[in-house]
């Protein structure tokens, strides 16, 4: 018996790892019931769940593409996340490739607090410029220089230096980074993403489900974009 | 490694099986640590951590080995390290050979990782800092077994 124990021991703490790992990775699923479309695809098949009603999130979103695009990207982002920083140009290539009839993507969003430093400071930034009528512009710039300040210091002269090269009032935009519609708004986005079990960042929905992370490589998320609409069309 | 039982330890190393067991133990949290951080950074998602500086650390280029997560690398190392103190503890004396070799390769690659988040990476992450202080109790656990026997 005295042989045989640490390896029994062992294949114990082999499978209790193995288990661990297959938990985590589906802890989002784990939650009450998941909400898919009845346009679903095979491929994407929900990965996350909503506990309760979704909250609504701020209104209007910062959306690009039409209201009744067959399909919606819904991303929740943190401006300082790499990650988003990777998936920022695959989606809007793919917002260039569809067109605005038929893919529409919506940007919330949820500055991870206190992991990035600069976070708050970044949503906030793209929320002030969206005062003045461009949110994307700021979005696209700061997700495009992303190295160049997520190491600084002090963000803001960096952020009213884009605010200057997209055209804003500086001035302006200065006022505006406090400003309480700007704070609500964020505040918002954030009360949806808990409302819809996001647990970190980039987190996309598509038409209302949960991507896993490993699809939003540029083929897969056009594959899965490709099946919605196909089945959107039947 | 040799399959075979040793004999019942000397009256002087009796110490020895309690300290491969608590190896054992201090590798079971490691090896939570590194599954976390591998199934964390396989589905892509941001860590969350009351230090700033995780994200920096974990999606900088030292943190994948040929496309592999480092953290995959480590929770196979610390499962490793179970499965060797575990054998160890019940007597197999191959097996505390290799653990002292594993785990002196795991405590310098937990200095080099340590001088990168200090001064190369400039951030630290809490769940890496949280691997080198289980690396270093293992080396110290390792090494007094190996003396005591």
């Amino acid at each position: 018996m005295k042989r045989i124990l640490p390896f029994v021991i062992i294949g114990v703490v082999l499978a209790l790892g193995l288990l661990t790992a297959w938990y985590l990775q589906r802890t989002p699923a784990e939650s009450p019931q998941p909400t898919p479309s009845p346009n679903a695809s095979p491929d994407a098949s929900p990965t996350a769940s909503v506990a309760g009603p979704a909250e609504p999130g701020a209104e209007p979103p910062h959306a690009l593409g039409n209201a009744n695009a067959p399909v919606t990207l819904e991303e929740f982002g943190d401006f300082e996340c790499p990650p988003c920083g990777l998936v920022h140009p695959v989606l809007k290539n793919l917002a260039t490739e569809f067109g605005p009839a038929r893919l529409r993507i919506i940007f919330r969003e949820f500055p991870l607090v206190p992991t990035h430093a600069h976070a708050l400071a970044a949503a906030r930034a793209a929320e002030a410029a969206g005062l003045q009528g461009k949110f994307w512009e700021m979005h696209d710039i700061i997700y495009e220089h992303q190295k160049d300040w997520h190491e600084a210091f002090d963000v803001r002269p960096i952020f009213e230096g884009y605010a200057k090269t997209i055209g804003l009032d500086v001035a302006q935009f200065q006022r505006d980074n406090n400003n309480e519609i700007v704070e609500r708004r964020i505040f918002q986005d954030g009360k949806r993403a808990h409302s819809m079990g996001v647990q970190g960042t980039p987190t996309i929905f598509l038409n209302g489900r949960e991507l896993p992370f490993q699809s939003l490589e540029p083929s897969k998320l056009r594959e899965l974009i490709n099946a919605e609409l196909a089945a959107v069309q039947h | 490694m040799s399959s075979k039982v040793g004999p019942d330890p000397p009256a002087g190393a009796r110490r020895a099986p309690l300290l491969y067991g608590s190896a054992a133990f201090v590798s079971l949290i490691g090896l939570a640590d590194a599954i976390y951080l591998t199934v964390e950074h396989l589905s892509g998602r941001s860590v969350r951590c009351t230090l700033s500086g995780c994200s920096e650390v974990l999606s900088s280029p030292y943190a994948t080995v040929g496309g592999f997560p480092l953290a995959g690398i480590g929770a196979l190392a610390y499962f490793t390290v179970f499965s060797l103190a575990t054998l160890a503890a019940f007597g197999y004396r191959g097996a505390g050979h290799l653990l002292m070799l594993l785990v002196g390769a795991m405590f310098l690659t937990t200095v080099w990782l340590l001088y990168l988040q200090a001064f190369v990476i400039h951030h630290f992450c809490q769940y890496c800092l949280l691997s080198a202080l289980v690396t270093t109790t293992l080396t110290v656990l390792a090494f007094l077994a190996r003396r005591s026997r």
